[in-house]
């Protein structure tokens, strides 16, 4: 489903990706993590089309779709929400679910619901609560009818509180439709809980993947998160 | 040939120095409060024409009259900056279009109050013939690069050693971390605004005796100087004073093989070509954000 | 509701100028005018008040449309209403062209191409002598021809063209407004990565806006110089486009109505006054400061909340 064979970035003299592969065949929920510096947000940028790499393929479904632009990728089926929580601000919750949506207003009204925003589907998003943007822009993703969705940070200034909200809330759509999930996260204990498999980086390419309680036990992550 | 060259150099330079003012002025606001005041061609003007009504009603010294134009200017920027530049922060597009509203505002008042008719700035002391070679050039045209240059170098000092010039120039580069290193960005942003003002009404009231103080004299230079500083550079300030003297040498030398009729449109080309082929300019600084 | 009578109202207030105000041809010149600026400012209230495109050189683009239209009605001798709707597509041609070049940059880059190109055609208008007859203007152009009999030269007739013409932009504008283009654009304004990675074509919509924008424009410049019957650069200045910016900004950017409340007071109001000239611009330069510190919505927006008080 995904496939990153040998990818390679450099800013200037950083090289942000140094041959970095990747096979996921099955949907499941995957949790992408690595040190500062390790790549995996360069890695987002060139699946989600931000950035072009210097060498290299991203495939989606068999597809070649290296150096295609967001816009593109969006068109395909490649869905994603940003670290830090993007809505449009003027227009109401279901004006927001129903741009570019491929699903008919009913279902984005049953999502409104999913996420007790019902009451505000004319409201403009701008009035909602950080927490409640981020559930309205996550379900916002659902509606585009993505073959992949990509998550940036999602837990990344959500209230403690209702952290583990969010986390039931992503399990509970995965449960609904068995995408392939990329989960890009800092939050350790978020990641864990959330993810059945992680992939670990570390200086541009994939250093471990396996399920978070292997991920946890091993040593050479461990290393390299504090070596 | 090589006189008409020579001739049209130093034409270039005085022009250039002018852009070289109001490119300084501009950039300098733009480092630290990321606008870009389109209203400083206006203030240049204004500079002229107050520097005029202190040398022809107040005091015969030319001189005397620069300062005080100075200082009237830089509190008028500063007056701008706190009750227009300030609120708006943080909002480009509506500080654009307030920038546009003062340039209005501010013109059309100085045609109500003065006339719409340009006005002579007569400086005896300065009419003087000065030889370069087998030229000849008005004092004027002399001292207006001189006191530029002069003007420059000190800037320069003032940006590198003072501690006001650090704080400009760390506020420029890191708003954020300016502020955390304890750096009073408020303050900073009105003396930018000042200090850019100032350096515009110098350039106004340079140029005043040259040619003639009228009320749009200012369009063109703010277009130029905005010309010279996406050629250094946008946010470079070495940039704005090699792309204000290139954009004034590169036009007057155009005088020589194109008809005078286009000399305008020369700034104007390569505004656009710098931004198609080179779009950072020759020493630019890339501003995060800008997306 | 309410806005639907006020609409009706107005129009037929409107279309009963002529014969209300029989003694008075001055009130229809003042009219003329505020459709004349209300047209152009139509096109860049689509570009700047929907999609977010602050563009400093509108007017260059109402100037390509009246020149391609003066050329080709005096020197190509064509006939008036074809060299009318040519401009008008020579208008858009170039907003798409130049526009494809300008929408590369983003916000401030952005507004300093538009100047630049607004300058640079200013440049051309004002030099070229040989096509444009230069800075004295392009004389000769005639009020439009006959249609079906019914002749423009009398005042009252040119305006119910103005008018009619004034309708038609108005009645685009509100088409995109409400169709999914104008939602596009609407979301591109307020946030375009996001757009993107919702699968728009950013560039794609920008050019199209920034042509049909033009466009508009140009059918405004065509008029305006059948009205002034001749074709003058300064109508198309980098001034000119500031009024435009101007008349959209105070009327209320990104509203139906901004550009035809922007026009009637940028227009009307200060000719109804006698207001020396000078001074009603200082008056609106002040006022734009004003509206963008106090009421970025502009006019449109403060009679909108000024209603909604009311309501309640």
């Amino acid at each position: 489903m995904i496939s990153i064979r040998n990818l390679r970035k450099s800013y200037g003299g950083i090289r942000a990706l140094a041959g970095c592969d990747l096979e996921i065949a099955q949907p499941g929920i995957y949790g992408l993590i690595g040190p500062n510096g390790a790549g995996k947000t360069t890695l987002f940028d060139v699946m989600t089309g931000v950035t072009e790499p210097d060498a290299g393929k991203v495939l989606f479904d068999g597809r070649d779709v290296t150096r295609w632009p967001a816009h593109r990728l969006a068109a395909f089926g490649v869905a994603r929400s940003f670290q830090e929580c993007r809505v449009f601000p003027e227009f109401s919750c279901l004006e927001n679910l129903l741009f570019g949506a491929r699903e008919p207003e009913s279902e984005a009204l049953r999502l409104l619901r999913l996420i007790n925003l019902d009451q505000y589907a004319q409201e403009p998003a701008a009035n909602l609560s950080f927490g409640q943007r981020r559930l309205l822009e996550i379900v916002a993703t659902f509606m585009a009818r993505p073959r992949v969705l990509l998550l940036d940070e999602p837990a990344a200034g959500v209230n403690p509180a209702l952290l583990e909200l969010l986390l039931q809330f992503i399990r509970r759509m995965y449960q609904e439709r068995p995408l392939l999930f990329v989960v890009v996260e800092h939050n350790m204990e978020f990641v864990m809980a959330l993810a059945s498999e992680i992939v670990v980086m570390h200086q541009g390419a994939v250093l471990e993947r396996g399920t978070p309680e292997a991920i946890q036990a091993s040593p050479r992550v461990m290393q390299a998160y504090l070596g | 040939m090589l006189s008409a060259i020579l001739e049209q150099t130093i034409n270039g330079l005085m022009a250039g120095s002018v852009y070289v003012l109001v490119a300084l002025g501009m950039v300098l606001i733009y480092g630290v409060m990321h606008v870009l005041n389109f209203a400083h061609g206006v203030l240049l003007m204004v500079g002229a024409y107050v520097c005029h009504f202190f040398f022809t009603r107040v005091t015969g010294s030319y001189v005397l009259s620069i300062a005080l134009a100075i200082i009237v200017l830089c509190l008028l920027g500063i007056a701008l900056e706190r009750a227009v530049f300030r609120p708006l922060q943080g909002n480009l597009r509506n500080q654009v279009i307030a920038s546009l509203g003062l340039i209005l505002a501010i013109e059309h008042l100085v045609i109500a109050v003065w006339g719409p008719n340009a006005l002579q700035m007569k400086v005896p002391a300065t009419s003087a013939l000065v030889a370069v070679g087998e030229l000849r050039f008005p004092v004027q045209h002399l001292l207006v690069i001189g006191v530029t240059l002069v003007v420059v170098a000190i800037l320069f000092v003032f940006l590198k050693t003072s501690k006001f010039g650090t704080a400009i120039r760390a506020t420029s580069q890191d708003r954020q971390a300016a502020m955390v290193v304890g750096i009073p960005v408020e303050r900073i942003d009105w003396i930018t605004f000042g200090l850019g003002t100032a350096l515009a009404a110098l350039g106004g009231a340079l140029i005043g005796p040259l040619f003639l103080v009228f009320p749009q004299m200012g369009d063109a230079p703010m277009v130029k100087g905005l010309a010279g500083i996406l050629l250094g550079g946008m946010g470079s300030v070495p940039g704005a004073v090699i792309g204000g003297f290139i954009i004034g040498v590169a036009e007057s030398l155009s005088t020589l093989f194109m008809p005078t009729d286009y000399r305008d449109s020369v700034a104007f080309a390569i505004m656009v070509l710098i931004l198609l082929v080179w779009p950072r300019g020759l020493f630019g600084v890339r501003v995060r954000g800008e997306d | 509701m309410a806005s639907r009578i006020a609409l009706v109202v107005v129009l037929l207030l409107l279309f009963a100028v002529p014969a209300l105000a029989q003694q008075q041809p001055y009130l229809l010149h003042v009219l003329i005018l505020c459709c004349l600026y209300a047209i152009p400012a139509v096109g860049l209230n689509l570009m700047l008040g929907y999609t977010g495109l602050v563009s400093l050189g509108h007017m260059a683009f109402a100037g390509i449309g009246a020149y391609t239209f003066a050329v080709l009605m005096v020197d190509a001798k064509m006939p008036f209403w074809l060299a009318l709707v040519l401009g008008v597509l020579a208008a858009g041609a170039g907003g798409a062209a130049i526009g494809a070049v300008c929408l590369r940059f983003r916000t401030h880059f952005f507004m300093i191409v538009t100047l630049a190109f607004g300058l640079m055609l200013f440049s051309v208008m004002n030099n070229w002598d040989d096509v444009t007859r230069g800075a004295a203007g392009f004389p000769g152009i005639p009020r439009p021809a006959p249609l079906g009999g019914f002749s423009f030269g009398p005042l009252q007739n040119f305006y119910y063209l103005a008018l009619g013409a004034a309708l038609v932009a108005f009645a685009v504008q509100w088409r995109v407004a409400r169709s999914g283009f104008g939602r596009v654009l609407m979301a591109l304004r307020q946030d375009e990565r996001l757009a993107r990675a919702k699968g728009v074509n950013a560039m794609l919509y920008k050019t199209a806006v920034f042509a049909l924008g033009s466009a508009i424009a140009g059918l405004g410049g065509v008029l305006h110089v059948s009205f002034l019957r001749v074709a003058a650069p300064a109508t198309f200045s980098l001034a000119e486009s500031i009024n435009a910016v101007l008349i959209v900004i105070v009327g209320g950017a990104g509203s139906l109505a901004g550009p035809a409340l922007g026009a009637l007071v940028f227009v009307g109001l200060p000719e109804y006054l006698r207001v020396a000239s000078e001074w009603r611009l200082v008056v609106f330069g002040v006022l734009l400061v004003l509206i963008m510190l106090f009421a970025p919505q502009g006019l449109s927006g403060l009679i909108e909340s000024a209603w909604r008080r009311v309501r309640r």
